[in-house]
This record gives C-alpha cells, sequence and structure tokens, in this order.
C-alpha cells in the first residue's frame, strides 16, 4: 500500500493512494500508519483517491481516532468521495471524526 | 413423467386482427431493426438464429421502442417534479413480455409484417419467451397487474423486488406427485434487463452496535464489523397502453462486494476463495428459500433487508437530488408495502433519517409515517411475518435498536391512549415476549404507516376486527379497503384475443383502459345473434385448451363438455379437497346407482403446492389418483374427465381462463383476503361457484346472485360453527351419500392395492379441529354444482349470465383499484 507524509506546521497529513480500503489491506495500512500515529497528535487522512471502504477499513479509522485521544490529540478526514461520506454515515462515524472537504480545510481546523 | 408441450399463442384469432397490415415502411425498417440487433449484439447473421435467439433480437428491437417512450416519460416527470410512488413487492408475477409490449405499443401488426419479411412468424417467437415467474401465485401476479395499471394511467412510479436467478419452481409430476425442478429463468439472460452497474447499492448486514458518545458528548452507536452484499440494478420497462408512459421495474441482484481472497485463491484452495462470493450471491438466488432450517430463515430475512436496503437508498439517493429537505419527502415519495415481506424499509428510512441525516427522532418518525402505506394480504398466522429477536439481532443489529425505540415510544402512546389496559400494550408490542421473542412485522408495518388497507370490504372489515383491532383502536383513520383488480389488458386482450375483438367491435376501444365500458354489453345479453359469436369465441378456447390438455397429457377430452376449473394455488383454505369430494360424489353415483351426471364435464385443476407443505402435495397426488381411475373407466367415459395440468403460471392460466366454464371459488369463508381469479374468469365468461368469501362477495353486488352459484357457510356462520364446536360425524351420520363418500375414500378405490393410502382425507374430514369446515359446506355445495349443470343445459340462459357476468365485472379492474390507491393513499396524479 502506498501512504504519502507530510508535515504541515505540527500536524501530519497522510494521503492513502488505494481504490479500496478493506479488509484485504486494513493490516498493512495500520501497520504503515503506526509510526506516524506514535510520532504526532494531530493527523489528517486525505481519502480522496479511496473509492470504496468497508467496515474493516471504517474500523481502522476509529482505531486511528482512538490511539491519537488516548494521547489528548485528534484524527479529521477529507477528500471523502460521496460514496466513501455514505459508509461513514451509516454508521454514524461522522458525528465521531471530523470530516471536511479538503486538506487545508482539514489542517487549519486544528487551530480553530 | 409428463411432457410439456409447448403453449399454443393466441394469436390466430387474435383481436388485432390477423388480416390487419402495418404499412410496408414502418415493417420493413422494423425487419432491419431485428436484423441490427441480431447481427450487432447476438453477433448472428439473422438466418442461423434459433428460436430463443430470435425471440432475444425481436425484444431488444422493441425494448428500444421502450426506451424511447421512457426517455419522453423521464423528461416530463424531470419538468413537473411529482410525487412519486414506490412499490415495494417481494414478488412480482410478470408471465411474457412480448405480446403484452407490442399491443400496448401498437406494434403488433408492424412486426407481425416485420416477421413475416424475414421468413419468421410473430406467434412461435412469443412462444419462445420463458414466463417471467419472480412470484408464487396472487400477491405477485397483482403487483403485475398494478404495474401495467401505473403506467397506464400515467402515474408516476417505480417498483422495486430482487431480480431472482431461479423463479417459482417448475412442476412436474410423477406418478401423480408434484416433483420440484428449478426455474431457470434467467439462464439465457432476459433481453428486457437492462443492468445499472453504476447505480448499484451497498447493502451492510451482520455486525454488531458500538455503544460510544459523538463529539459533543451525544449517545452515539455505531454499527460496526458488517459485511457487504452490492444490489446491482436491472431495470424491467413497463409501457401502458398506447405507450405514452413507460416506467421502470428495478430488480436487484445479489452480488460479493468482493471477488474473491486472492491470497487464498493463490494457495490453491479455490473453493475456499469463493465461498464468500457464494454466500452473497445466494441472497438473490431462489424465490422464497424453504424457511423450516436456520439457514432457510436467515436467508429470507436477508432478502427482505436486501430489498429493502436497496430500494430505500435508492429512493433516498433519487429525492435527493433534487430536494434538500427532508421534511419535503412525504410531499414528493410514497412508499408502498405490498403485505409484510418489505416491512424493514420502515426502519431503513427511520436509519438513514436519524442516524446519516441526523434528523431528531420525531421529526424522522413523522416523515416516515407520512411516507408509508402497507397492505395486508392475509389474516391467516402463518402469513403473518415473525423474525426471532436473536436473528435480527445477529443480521441487523442497528436496526433492532432501532425497533426497541420505535416500540418503546409506541407503547408509551397505547399507554397515555388506553390508560391501565396493559393487555392491550401487550397485545400491540412490536416484540411478542417469549422464552425466544420475536418481530411482529405486521405490527411494525402497521405503526409504521399513514395507511393500512385491506384488498377486499370483508377482508378489510376482519382485518380491523381482528390482527388489526387495537391499532385501528388507535387510529381508526388510518386503516382504508381497495378490493384488488386484474388488468384487462393481460386478462382479456393478451389471454383472450377472441373476446377482445367481440368487445372492441360491439362497446368500441374504451374498454382497454376504462373496464366500466363494458357494461354497454348489458343489452346483448339476451341478444341471440350476439349470444352466438359470444359461444362461438368460448367455444374456439375451449378447442384451443383441449389441444394442449390432449398434447400434454395425452387425454382426449370434449370442448362441448362443461369445462370446470380449478386454478390457484393448493392449499387447505382454498379447499380444492372439496371440489374431489363433488367429483368423487358424482363418480359414486354413477357407479352405484348408474345416476349419470346431468352432462359430461372436464374437471381441469392447476396449481402448485409449496415444496414444504406435506398436506397440499398429498391433495395434488389425490387430485391425479382420482383422475386416473376416472379417465380409465369406461363408465364414465361419456360423462366425465379429470385434468390437472402441471406447471401453473401465468401463460398456462392465459391458456385456461378463456376457456373454463365454471370458475370455482371455494376457500372458506373468512379466509380469502380478495382473491383474484375469482375476477378473471368473470372477466372471461366463466360463472363462478363461490363461497361468501374476499371478494366474491363484491363479484355477488355487482353481477347478482342469481347469475352465480354461491353456497356455503357465511363468515358469521364459520365463526359460530367453530365456536360452537364443529361435529363433522354429525354429516357423516345423517347423510348415507357422505357416508359412501368417505368409506370410498378410505378404501383403495383410488389406490389400488394400497388400501388406506387416502385414509388422511377421511381423518381431516371428520376431524372437529378441521377449521376448513369440509363437511358442514358439502351439501350446499354438492346443491350448487346441480344448479349450475341445470343452468348450463339451459344453453341461452346460461350464456345470459356468462355475458352477464363479463359486462358486470369493469369494477374489477386494477386500473380502478389503482386510481384508488392513487387518490386515497398515495396522493399523487398523472403526469
Amino acid at each position: 500500500m502506498q501512504l504519502s507524509v507530510e508535515i504541515s506546521g505540527d500536524v501530519a497529513v497522510v494521503a492513502l493512494f488505494v481504490d479500496e480500503l478493506d479488509a484485504s489491506n486494513t493490516a498493512e495500512f495500520k501497520q504503515q500508519i503506526a509510526p506516524t500515529l506514535a510520532e504526532h497528535q494531530k493527523l489528517v487522512i486525505d481519502l480522496g483517491a479511496v473509492r470504496f471502504i468497508d467496515s474493516s477499513g471504517l474500523g481502522a479509522m476509529l482505531s486511528c481516532l482512538r490511539q491519537l485521544s488516548a494521547k489528548g490529540g485528534d484524527l479529521k478526514l477529507c477528500g471523502l468521495s460521496r460514496s466513501v461520506r455514505s459508509a461513514f454515515e451509516l454508521v454514524r462515524l461522522h458525528r465521531v471524526l471530523d470530516i471536511h472537504a479538503t486538506r487545508s480545510e482539514a489542517v487549519k481546523a486544528f487551530s480553530a | 413423467m409428463t411432457t410439456q408441450p409447448t403453449l399454443e399463442a393466441p394469436s390466430a384469432e387474435h383481436s388485432h386482427d390477423p388480416n390487419e397490415h402495418a404499412d410496408s415502411e414502418s415493417a420493413r425498417r422494423a425487419a432491419e431493426d431485428i436484423v441490427s440487433y441480431a447481427r450487432y449484439s447476438l453477433c448472428q447473421p439473422i438466418a442461423a438464429l434459433s428460436p430463443d435467439e430470435l425471440f432475444n433480437a425481436v425484444a431488444l428491437s422493441v425494448r428500444g421502442r421502450l426506451v424511447d417512450g421512457l426517455f419522453e416519460t423521464d423528461r416530463r416527470i424531470r419538468e413537473r417534479d411529482p410525487k412519486t410512488l414506490n412499490y415495494l413487492s417481494i414478488e412480482y408475477l410478470l408471465g411474457r413480455s412480448l405480446g403484452a409490449h407490442l399491443d400496448s405499443l401498437g406494434l403488433r401488426a408492424t412486426y407481425r409484417d416485420a416477421l413475416r419479411l424475414l421468413g419468421a412468424d410473430l406467434e412461435a417467437v412469443e412462444r419462445a419467451e420463458p414466463d417471467a415467474a419472480l412470484g408464487n401465485g396472487g400477491l405477485g401476479r397483482l403487483a403485475a397487474c398494478f404495474l401495467d395499471s401505473l403506467a397506464t394511467l400515467d402515474l408516476p412510479a417505480w417498483g422495486y423486488g430482487i431480480n431472482y436467478e431461479y423463479g417459482l419452481f417448475k412442476q412436474e409430476l410423477r406418478d401423480g406427485n408434484q416433483l420440484e425442478k428449478p426455474d431457470n429463468w434467467l439462464v439465457r439472460q432476459s433481453p428486457w434487463q437492462i443492468e445499472r452497474y453504476d447505480e448499484a447499492q451497498s447493502v451492510p448486514v451482520y455486525g454488531r452496535v458500538e455503544h460510544a458518545v459523538d463529539r459533543s458528548g451525544n449517545y452515539n452507536p455505531m454499527w460496526l464489523d458488517w459485511q457487504v452484499i452490492t444490489g446491482v440494478p436491472h431495470d424491467m420497462l413497463i409501457p401502458g397502453h398506447g405507450g405514452r408512459s413507460v416506467q421502470r421495474l428495478r430488480l436487484y441482484t445479489a452480488r460479493s462486494s468482493q471477488s474473491f481472497d486472492m491470497q487464498i485463491f493463490n494457495a490453491g484452495d479455490y473453493l475456499k476463495a469463493m465461498e464468500r462470493q457464494v454466500a452473497s450471491e445466494n441472497v438473490s438466488k431462489v424465490l422464497y428459500p424453504s424457511d423450516t432450517g436456520q439457514s432457510g430463515k436467515e436467508l429470507r430475512l436477508l432478502q427482505e433487508y436486501f430489498l429493502v436496503a436497496c430500494a430505500m437508498r435508492d429512493i433516498v439517493s433519487r429525492f435527493e437530488r433534487d430536494h434538500s429537505s427532508f421534511e419535503e419527502l412525504p410531499g414528493k415519495v410514497a412508499v408502498q408495502l405490498n403485505d409484510t415481506h418489505p416491512a424493514l424499509a420502515i426502519v431503513e428510512l427511520m436509519r438513514v433519517l436519524v442516524d446519516e441525516k441526523s434528523l431528531a427522532w420525531t421529526a424522522a418518525w413523522d416523515i416516515t409515517r407520512a411516507t408509508f402505506g402497507y397492505t395486508n394480504h392475509s389474516l391467516a398466522a402463518e402469513a403473518l411475518e415473525r423474525w426471532p429477536v436473536a436473528l435480527m439481532e445477529r443480521l441487523l443489529p442497528r436496526h433492532l435498536q432501532l425497533i426497541y425505540e420505535i416500540n418503546r415510544r409506541l407503547l408509551l402512546q397505547v399507554g397515555a391512549h388506553f390508560r391501565g389496559d396493559t393487555a392491550k400494550l401487550a397485545r400491540m408490542s412490536l416484540i411478542e415476549e417469549s422464552a425466544f421473542p420475536e418481530v411482529r412485522m405486521s405490527h411494525l408495518a402497521m405503526a409504521g404507516s399513514h395507511a393500512v388497507n385491506g384488498v377486499s370490504r370483508v377482508h378489510s372489515q376482519l382485518v380491523q376486527e381482528n390482527i388489526a383491532r387495537d391499532y385501528h383502536d388507535l387510529d381508526p383513520a388510518a386503516f382504508a379497503s381497495v378490493t384488488n383488480g386484474v388488468s384487462q389488458r393481460r386478462w382479456i386482450l393478451q389471454a383472450n384475443p377472441g373476446l377482445a375483438s367481440l368487445l372492441t367491435r360491439r362497446v368500441g376501444p374504451a374498454w382497454l383502459t376504462r373496464l366500466e365500458a363494458i357494461r354497454e354489453l348489458e343489452p346483448l345479453a339476451e341478444d341471440e345473434a350476439f349470444q352466438r359469436e359470444f359461444a362461438a369465441v368460448k367455444h374456439a378456447n375451449k378447442l384451443r385448451l383441449a389441444r394442449y390438455i390432449h398434447d400434454s397429457s395425452r387425454l382426449a377430452v370434449d370442448p362441448d363438455s362443461l369445462f370446470d376449473v380449478h386454478v390457484k394455488r393448493f392449499h387447505a383454505y382454498k379447499r380444492q379437497l372439496l371440489k374431489v369430494l363433488h367429483i368423487v360424489h358424482d363418480y359414486l353415483a354413477l357407479l352405484d346407482g348408474g345416476a349419470a351426471p346431468a352432462l359430461p364435464r372436464t374437471y381441469i385443476f392447476a396449481g402448485k403446492a409449496a415444496p414444504g407443505y406435506q398436506r397440499a402435495k398429498q391433495v395434488i397426488k389425490l387430485v391425479n389418483d382420482v383422475a386416473r381411475v376416472i379417465n380409465a373407466d369406461r363408465r364414465a367415459h361419456d360423462y366425465m374427465r379429470v385434468v390437472f395440468l402441471p406447471d401453473y403460471r401465468v401463460t398456462l392460466g392465459e391458456l385456461i381462463i378463456p376457456a373454463a366454464d365454471l370458475g370455482e371459488q371455494l376457500s372458506t369463508a373468512g379466509t380469502e383476503a380478495s382473491g383474484t381469479s375469482n375476477m378473471k374468469l368473470a372477466l372471461n365468461g366463466a360463472i363462478g361457484v363461490c363461497t361468501a368469501d374476499g371478494a366474491n362477495l363484491e363479484l355477488r353486488d355487482e353481477v347478482g346472485a342469481e347469475n352465480l352459484f354461491m353456497f356455503g357457510s357465511s363468515v358469521e356462520q364459520v365463526q359460530a360453527l367453530r365456536r360452537g364446536g364443529y361435529r363433522p360425524a354429525d354429516y357423516r351420520d345423517s347423510d348415507p351419500s357422505v357416508r359412501r363418500l368417505l368409506d370410498a375414500l378410505g378404501s383403495d378405490l383410488f389406490s389400488p392395492g394400497q388400501r388406506g393410502f387416502h385414509d388422511w382425507v377421511v381423518q381431516t374430514l371428520l376431524d372437529p379441529r378441521d377449521e376448513h369446515l369440509h363437511l358442514a359446506d358439502l351439501a350446499s355445495y354438492l346443491e350448487a354444482q346441480e344448479r349450475a349443470a341445470r343452468t348450463y343445459a339451459a344453453r341461452s340462459d346460461w350464456l345470459r349470465r356468462s355475458i352477464w357476468n363479463v359486462a358486470r365485472s369493469g369494477r374489477f379492474s386494477s386500473d380502478r383499484a389503482v386510481r384508488e390507491y392513487a387518490r386515497e393513499i398515495w396522493k399523487i396524479s398523472p403526469v
């Protein structure tokens, strides 16, 4: 799985370059994002490239949030397609996670 | 084993005169169109096409015309943004479509001539079309008739259902026993279906609810760890008569969301790799999987949710395209639940509104109730669906939570309304409490709908007095009655072109879209010339059926004999057994005293029994055993023939019903919700032998009791008999002919060498718990049959009554039923 990590001030922005985040690759995703989670408290995940997410992928997002919350941090998401956003709404994760349209809005939200 | 001859298409004398020709230019263009589809869609030169492929090429060509009509209908709907009906049904019994579409579009002559130019025959092409049997019986056929009427009346509507790979089983007979064979109707892919992968829906199932809080600290249950099934829509286009409106029946096919696990596949375990995919795709594999086992139950609930989830997401996304506030939803969207199978749609809409769209509960509930209507189709305990709470919790944990909350609020309302009536609380609860609690789906449907209707006057009344009494007490204004109807385009124009032609000649074509117009036949009922024409049509239909019977069972039947028809599902309440008693009674009279029946009769049965319904299958076996003995007995040769035509389906109904003289409607009073074969038969001039049940009562009001052969106990008498202790042995002891009948059935007369094989019949009939009270109604039934025979013998009198039945059945059009729903419940208008 290809991930890119950019640092914007004290915010780490992770972009996923996969079509689908599902049971076949969430373990790999968790493994790859672990160092970033360990190093940062403020994290943005850009899901702009993701076309499909299943409950494993959603579970991975929830897991990231919980790890960050445990140390006083937060997770924000951006770039969700309509169908990916629907999956978040389906499980009511949109009420738990802070979701923004663009990467810059998500980064900016940390300083609001 | 029986063989299945090809059903004869009715076209030789089709109303649309075979000598009528389209203009040569339009026929030539249609022929080119067919050739083009053969070449570019089927990749075959026209001359090389098999009959099935030729049907596909013709259907694709006709489908092109339907698409033009669909676009035009869509354009009108976009411009006006009307309120739209969404009809949710687990069944659609469509039958064949080619002939119906050609007639709707006014293209029969064009395609007949086009096919002649290609050296082919339209009627042969029609015969190549398999029945779309996505249904079991009346419920599914009603849904199909309603779609026809909605399109004909230009009412904006969508149908939603499941694209079963296997329809209802094909019925064969082996030694008189029903044998079920798979009906793989989609094996060649239906040319009528248009796959819309881009509009597929993801349907989550299973998983768990995690109780958490949201960012504002409010309770936020999250549905996690579900699996996804993908629902891929396949649209079938339904034209109205005249072709002005074309609408969609959207049927969903279940596909696995992931193809298969590549890692397992690469490791060589191919079967395991495909396992999950196969399990997901089972959801749309078969109509009504047996629910006797746990896995069957689970699959059925999965099917119901699959339909509901796909349909509601599609409906909501179409609504959201043009509207921003969900408060507008009930003003733009009506959803009708065809029985309780899609009742979870209520919970699904609540989930969407509350969970996804963040509406407050009360606002969401008001919107949901204002959107839904529910049609009850049965009072029978077995038809009132209940799902184990444990199963619901495993499959749909979030939905169960929502059901609990709906119930909590409902019971608060009930408690406030009927203070101190704790029994009412228990009766009205959506949950039936016991060691293994269950969700009552009819309660859910009633609680979540602003309109609840029965399907005939008496049925609606019984609904309100029995299963819905408490709900009726709470909100009487929500209850309505809409008597079922049937489409005259299917049941006269398609099924009986001879009669269609005669009607059009005598009263003009208005009856096709306004069936009440056939009342103009009334003055002709006693007109001798008209009677002759009418009789000639019936005789031709009887000849057609007699040929089919001969081809299918090598049995010669006399088309001049009275065709006595019992066609419907085999079920105890429909009392096929009573019909058998009549046949055996007449046969015994012939054997014992040489008393020949007043006139020769051909008794015709057709119908299927649910695969797990052993008693109904035993009745099929009994009918066939009785038939074998009587048909082989030379003494009965000139008087009686008993025929069981296997594999009853729409196309076979189209052949049998127009040939019927007598139509048997024998249900125990209070058990048949409406019935629709009574309407189809009356419209085709068959006179009913009817109990006072369902829509028979309304048929009696329309045609007059004197023009039917009514018999048997009324609803009140049935209730009194059951209350007072039914004593069937009294009928045996007081009437020697009943004793003789029972003795014969208990002997080996109909099971040579196997004495006692049909003992169950005697036990059933003499059982005081026989809830269908066969022996209580027997004498009255036999007397009604004698009246029928006497009347048939008086030819002119019979014809007058038969014509009167046709003339007075205008009310039983599905157009009338749909107009009532549109006006009273859906609040939709033509576009």
